[in-house]
């Protein structure tokens, strides 16, 4: 395992998702979007395109202009500059009404005085189509999201999941080019949500819709999405797949806004991270860095171990060494915090004492960093750590990036 | 409609203030209200159902209660259209003096009937700011039905833009815009999706407007001209025959009257329930 994983290290680039080589056609893209309110930019230089079939996250916190992209791409409001295009059509001058795409919206707004059936039926009624078509439509619509005995009844008598459900297959209805969920799970409980997001990423899947969907939640963005977009005030920081926006984080935007991550600042020297003491083989593209640089060297609390002995599992990098501050249970795994030592009196090339004693000063704070690990029940069984312990940290995953900061 | 009362419970034994106090109220209410409500229909049933017919089917009575009906049903029709279309404009748009509009409109209940009567007479009389130059060509709006018409809308004009606005503001834009992007037009959007949800704002707003129309009486008797068979209204009729001391003939028209607006009452107390239910 720990073999397979140093596969993934620093910048490799994972190759694309699909799993026959050649790309799926693009069924949406939306191209240079700005859009400004008053004197504040909402909206600077927006790209990006989903595949057919593709379910593509915006991740974004509020404010970060998610919902304003969702709503020019429905044709709700109108960008300043760029365009819509869905299916090698410019849709940047049509109404909402003829753009063809299905709105789930936040509170799902179906329409209160209709049954499910006249909800699901609404658009095709709107098409003038024949009620026959209508019908059956509608048959198979309902029986896809399986509410065959709640047709008659009216959105005020389902629960929530039961009524995203119809937001889905009203929408679903008239064939749409592209499918846009405005953060559809807000108003439900964590349980809920976590049991609608996989039934929706099936469904999805096995209608084959391309759709965007827009949430604050990274959680649901790493499990639903194919590809991710995050979004940090206006402007697209990365798009990539769940595991290159996590694993390879191009800012350290992403790298803090997609979980826990711990950041060191330090320099590049040849081939090696180093901070103070601390020093890691890394492999730095010569385009993107220069010697000498200031870097930060981002990574995982999951992607430490660490160990008393100074020997590492295969594939692990040691950092340096580090006291433990404090370790407790999180259920699924072990929080350790720990303060690495950056003085360099006891490096990685030294063997560790187990009785080495430790005092907290003002000097030793400022050449020490801390950080954390998170260390699975199996690996937490093996290494048992106690606050006052000096371990070895080890990394087996990490990225580099440059320090525009300085 | 139904709402828990709690009983008061920091009481102990018998609560003696509280057969009192709802006995109080009744006993205030009493000279206030039921008295003058039950006098009508005492004095006017105590000579036999007889006398109290033929009060009734007086050809002017009937010709009262029916001109009374028709205007007042076309100010309701005018004013529920207009309160709807309002009500459209100034929640879905703002510009400047939306404010000032939305008080204005208001403002038609704060006047007095007699001073909107008066006004309309300055503008349309003969020799009214307008109706001196309608005079001329034979057209004459004050003293006939429509004359009345026109100060049931004027003194009705904001009850039903009253009651379907608030709607209007809580209703979710998303609605609306769902519909748009599933399709539909404006105009579709409105039928389909946005009337639905006001059916029982404007079946409320059209019975106020109507109850109040009907037993409008100051602004009427000004315009109207008050002629017994021409453009005399219910109330109109009630006032000239309680003039000539004909009590019973007044009587049974105000009977009719209170029975109707009891009905109409209490079916705006339920017609939100029924218009409403989803």
């Amino acid at each position: 395992m720990f073999a397979k994983r140093q596969t993934e290290r620093i910048s490799d680039k994972t190759p694309s998702p699909s799993k026959d080589n050649r790309p799926a056609p693009v069924a949406a893209s939306v191209i240079g979007l700005s859009k400004r309110f008053g004197k504040s930019s909402v909206l600077e230089n927006i790209n990006f395109h989903v595949a057919e079939g593709e379910l593509l996250v915006l991740l974004g916190a509020s404010g970060s202009g998610k919902t304003t992209i969702l709503r020019i791409i429905a044709g709700l409001e109108d960008p300043d500059t760029g365009s819509v295009i869905l299916h090698h059509k410019d849709v940047s001058d049509l109404p909402a009404r003829e753009r063809g795409v299905g709105v789930i919206f936040q509170s799902y707004a179906l329409f209160p005085k209709m049954t499910v059936e006249k909800n699901i039926g609404y658009g095709l009624r709107i098409r003038k189509r024949k009620r026959k078509e209508i019908k059956a439509t509608v048959n198979e619509l309902i029986s896809l999201v399986q509410l065959e005995e709640h047709r008659k009844k009216y959105p005020s008598q389902l629960s929530g999941g039961q009524q995203q459900r119809v937001a889905i297959a009203r929408t679903l209805a008239y064939k749409p080019d592209v499918l846009l969920f405005d953060e559809p799970f807000g108003a439900l409980d964590a349980q809920t949500r976590t049991h609608l997001r996989r039934e929706i990423r099936r469904l999805l899947k096995k209608v084959n819709v391309p759709s965007i969907f827009i949430t604050h939640d990274q959680e649901e963005a790493l499990e639903l999405g194919d590809r991710i977009a995050v979004l940090n005030v206006g402007h697209i920081e990365q798009i990539g797949t769940p595991h290159e926006v996590y694993n390879h984080p191009a800012t350290e935007y992403v790298a803090t806004f997609l979980g826990a991550a711990n950041i060191l600042s330090g320099n590049l020297r040849g081939n090696t991270f180093e901070m103070g003491a601390a020093k890691l083989p890394v492999r730095a593209d010569p385009a993107r860095f220069r010697e000498g640089q200031a870097v930060k060297l981002v990574f995982r609390p999951e992607d430490v171990v660490l160990s008393h002995s100074g020997d590492l599992p295969v594939g692990y990098y040691c950092l340096a060494k580090g006291v433990v501050e404090e370790a407790s249970f999180a259920g699924a795994y072990e929080r350790v915090s720990l303060r690495l030592d950056l003085s360099g009196a006891d490096s990685c090339e030294t063997p560790t004492s187990q009785f080495y004693l430790t005092t907290e000063t003002p000097e030793s704070a400022a050449t020490s960093k801390p950080i954390i690990a998170n260390l699975s029940k199996a690996v937490a069984s093996g290494v048992r750590v106690k606050s006052g312990d000096r371990v070895t940290v080890g990394l087996n995953s990490y990225t580099l990036l440059p320090d525009r900061g300085r | 409609m139904s709402t828990v009362i709690s009983t008061m419970r920091h009481v102990r034994g018998f609560d003696f203030a509280r057969p009192l106090s709802i006995g109080m109220l009744i006993f205030m209410m009493l000279p206030l209200v039921f008295l003058p409500l039950a006098s009508i229909f005492l004095f006017g049933t105590n000579k036999g159902l007889a006398s109290f017919w033929a009060a009734l089917s007086a050809p002017e009575a009937i010709f009262a209660l029916k001109l009374s009906l028709a205007t007042s049903f076309w100010a309701t029709v005018f004013n529920v259209i207009f309160g709807l279309f309002a009500a459209y404009v100034l929640s879905r748009h703002n510009f400047w003096g939306r404010n000032a509009l939305i008080v204005t409109i208001s403002l038609p209940t704060a006047i007095p009937t007699a001073v909107a009567g008066f006004a309309l007479l300055l503008l349309w009389g003969p020799y009214g700011t307008l109706g001196r130059f309608l005079s001329p060509h034979g057209i004459q709006i004050m003293f006939t039905g429509g004359a009345i018409i026109l100060a049931n809308i004027f003194v009705t004009f904001p009850l039903a833009f009253g009651v379907i606005k608030p709607v209007f503001d809580t209703m979710s834009r998303s609605l609306e815009e769902a519909s748009a992007t599933m399709g539909a037009t404006r105009i579709q959007t409105f039928w389909h999706v946005t009337l639905p949800s006001l059916r029982g704002a404007i079946v409320s707003g059209a019975l106020l407007t109507f109850a109040r129309a009907v037993g409008e009486f100051g602004s009427t008797i000004l315009v109207s001209g008050n002629l017994a068979g021409r453009t005399q209204t219910a109330p109109l009729y009630i006032f000239a025959k309680f003039n000539e001391g004909q009590i019973e003939a007044a009587n049974a028209i105000a009977i009719v009257l209170a029975l109707f607006s009891f009905l109409i009452f209490s079916v705006l107390f339920v017609a939100r329930d029924w218009f409403d239910v989803d």
